[in-house]
């Protein structure tokens, strides 16, 4: 496969770079998604795998079929997947960053100076 | 599932020598089934007797609901591609033509690109062409015959990387396009995994796994670290490999982790790495015969 | 299109090997008989006749010279129905092609090359005739007693014998492919053993005599029809050792 893992099923994977790439305004709301035999050919997977991808999102809601045009995003796709990630960044971000630390020997104020300092390189940089 | 074809108690003697031992299972209709193992597993035997090249000592094979051996009806609805391909005195394109004569679903369009692809001479005696190029013309044939029922048997000796990659990203556009019923003999498991729905395993004549691939992904995992860490973690579960360096240990530990298993604040110090498709084909192939009679990977 | 009459389309990919090359082969003989022959003076005898004339001497009548011309067109045909089998049997396979299959279409392949160069070993015969032995009293396409009669005769044995001949190659082409060369010398073994189990028989039961008169009895159309039984057992052969045969 060209850029997916091992670590989780492959139609999952594929559902999830799709999700990210939503999330992220990638793919805006009302724009085509690559059809399954693109993802297929893109990711070099199984075109059956990459159907299974999307229909995980269609099932969510997060992609709707129009008939005899494609997949498409669906209205408040990214909404919805913002708050989703939302709701993990705690567990997915926060701890590791906090057991990191605390290996490390950390403290809370050192952290959030840290923090402080990384979003102002980020600013930076974007601004 | 449907089964284009189904192998019953298959079982092959060779002087003396059980290549198969009373194999079955089902090859799923329509979907890209990768049949590996080790060398004398009885990949190729099985293949063989599927396509009526070979007999059986006992047991039945059905494709497509009838026996295919001395069967013109169905063999002309099967493409085997075989890695040591005897040819008759031809040119390349002496036997494109006859292969067009024989299969219904031929298609020169797909001939054509494909000779191009792999830049296949076609007024070359066939007898001359270099190894990898006899290669690719089994493939190319096995391709452009669109049959119903193609297998292939690690149809890419002799090919480079490059023409390898051409090969399998040329079966899967052409798979997406006409669907089909695939079986593909390979090692090569990190290069097919994508294009793999199922996985059937052989080790010593018996089939030894026999699950949806994508069941498989994250059905193992390799954790590594500490050795007391590891022990403490590995502590209620199925473990198959356990090496051990000093004070680090890294094991193989069988069965889904799910989402606390993975949280960072539980194994501080704990590598867990997924085990790929190739790997745990690994494990699963040589296996010793006791452990191989159970498969619970849910 | 039927499976057999592909598995013939088949072969014939390999046309100059199964259509030219008896001919090639039989031209060559055809010259260099015409060659020899040539070389060496019709004999003239004479003979005395008593005519109201008186008694004159007239010249015999040419002597034929038989040249075996034909032998080489026989040995490419065993040699072509052991290729038929030894060479093409593994791809057609590979193409879907079921052994009863391929065994029909290669038999009939045979069959129809055989009718046609009958006929063409008729036609040349009878040019050979009109010609008076190509005008060297040369006889290649009359073989005494064999080919000798009218020319349905004629077409019918040299068809039959060369279909023989390429069900016979055809039977070594397929031992071959099962039992590579063991097997080939164990069947001509084989059937040196039946020859020579037939030969005591005959000479213990005294029975020499009565053979000669049976084959001396024999007309060419009787001969034929021997044949035609000896080629069917060798097809018969064949086909019950490709039944096991694989690649």
């Amino acid at each position: 496969m060209a850029g997916l893992g091992e670590g989780a099923p492959l139609f999952a994977q594929v559902a999830e770079r799709l999700s990210a790439e939503i999330a992220d305004g990638g793919l805006a709301e009302g724009e085509r998604v690559p059809s399954s035999n693109e993802l297929a050919a893109y990711y070099r997977i199984n075109p059956a795998t990459a159907a299974k991808g999307i229909g995980v999102l269609t099932d969510e809601g997060l992609l709707e079929k129009r008939r005899g045009i494609g997949m498409f995003v669906a209205a408040g796709a990214r909404r919805r997947l913002l708050e989703q990630r939302r709701r993990q960044f705690t567990e997915r971000y926060v701890e590791p960053m906090v057991t990191e630390a605390a290996r490390l020997g950390v403290d809370t104020e050192e952290l959030v100076e840290l923090i402080r300092e990384a979003r102002h390189t980020r600013e930076g940089a974007t601004a | 599932m449907t089964a284009a074809i189904t192998v019953t108690g298959l079982t092959r003697r060779y002087r003396g020598k059980l290549t198969l031992d009373h194999v079955s299972v089902g090859i799923e209709e329509g979907a890209v089934t990768g049949l590996l193992g080790r060398n004398g597993a009885g990949k190729t035997t099985l293949m063989r007797i599927i396509a009526g090249q070979e007999f059986a000592s006992a047991g039945s094979v059905q494709v497509f609901g009838a026996s295919p051996a001395e069967n013109d009806r169905i063999l002309r609805r099967m493409a085997f591609v075989r890695e040591d391909q005897a040819y008759p005195d031809f040119k390349v394109g002496d036997a494109l033509r006859a292969a067009s004569w024989f299969y219904p679903n031929w298609s020169g369009e797909l001939a054509d690109s494909l000779m191009t692809d792999f830049a296949l001479p076609r007024n070359r005696a066939v007898k001359k062409l270099s190894r990898g190029m006899r290669s690719a013309l089994g493939i190319v044939i096995g391709l452009a015959a669109r049959a119903e029922v193609t297998m292939l048997d690690e149809p890419y000796a002799g090919l480079d990387a490059v023409a390898t990659q051409l090969f399998y990203d040329r079966l899967l556009a052409d798979y997406a396009e006409h669907p089909r019923t695939i079986l593909l003999s390979t090692h090569q498991v990190d290069e097919a995994a994508g294009l793999l729905e199922r996985v059937v395993v052989m080790d010593q004549g018996r089939v030894v796994l026999d699950a949806a691939a994508d069941d498989l992904r994250g059905a193992a995992t390799r954790v590594s670290g500490p050795a007391l860490a590891v022990a403490e973690f590995t502590a209620e579960r199925q473990v198959w490999d356990r090496r051990r360096m000093g004070s680090q240990e890294s094991a193989v530990v069988v069965g889904p982790l799910d989402g606390t298993d993975r949280r960072p604040a539980r194994n501080p110090r704990l590598t867990l790495e997924p085990v790929s498709l190739q790997e745990l084909v690994r494990y699963v192939g040589t296996r010793p015969a006791q452990d191989t009679r159970q498969r619970t990977i849910a | 299109m039927n499976t057999r009459l592909k598995v013939v389309r088949y072969h014939l990919l390999k046309k100059f090997d199964y259509l030219a090359l008896p001919w090639a082969w039989t031209a060559f003989g055809f010259a260099v008989d015409l060659v020899i022959f040539a070389m060496i003076p019709v004999s003239h005898g004479y003979h005395q006749v008593l005519t109201a004339h008186g008694i004159v001497q007239v010249p015999n009548p040419p002597s034929s010279r038989d040249a075996g011309g034909l032998g080489g067109i026989v040995a490419v045909y065993f040699a072509l129905g052991v290729l038929s089998i030894a060479r093409g049997l593994p791809f057609a396979f590979a193409l879907g092609v079921s052994r009863r299959s391929y065994y029909a279409g290669t038999a009939l392949l045979g069959a129809v090359l055989a009718v046609g160069n009958g006929l063409a070993i008729t036609g040349l015969q009878a040019i050979e005739r009109a010609t008076g032995g190509w005008g060297e009293s040369v006889h290649i396409f009359r073989v005494p007693y064999v080919l000798d009669g009218p020319w349905y005769l004629t077409w019918l044995t040299s068809s039959v014998a060369l279909a023989l001949l390429f069900g016979w190659g055809m039977w070594y082409g397929i031992v071959y492919r099962r039992w590579s060369l063991p097997g080939t010398v164990t069947l001509t073994a084989a059937q040196v053993t039946v020859l020579v189990a037939a030969v005591l028989t005959i000479t213990w039961s005294h029975a020499w005599a009565g053979t000669g008169r049976f084959f001396t009895a024999l007309s060419a159309a009787g001969l034929t029809g021997l044949l035609a039984v000896l080629a069917a057992a060798l097809l018969a052969g064949g086909y019950a050792t490709i039944r096991r045969v694989t690649v």
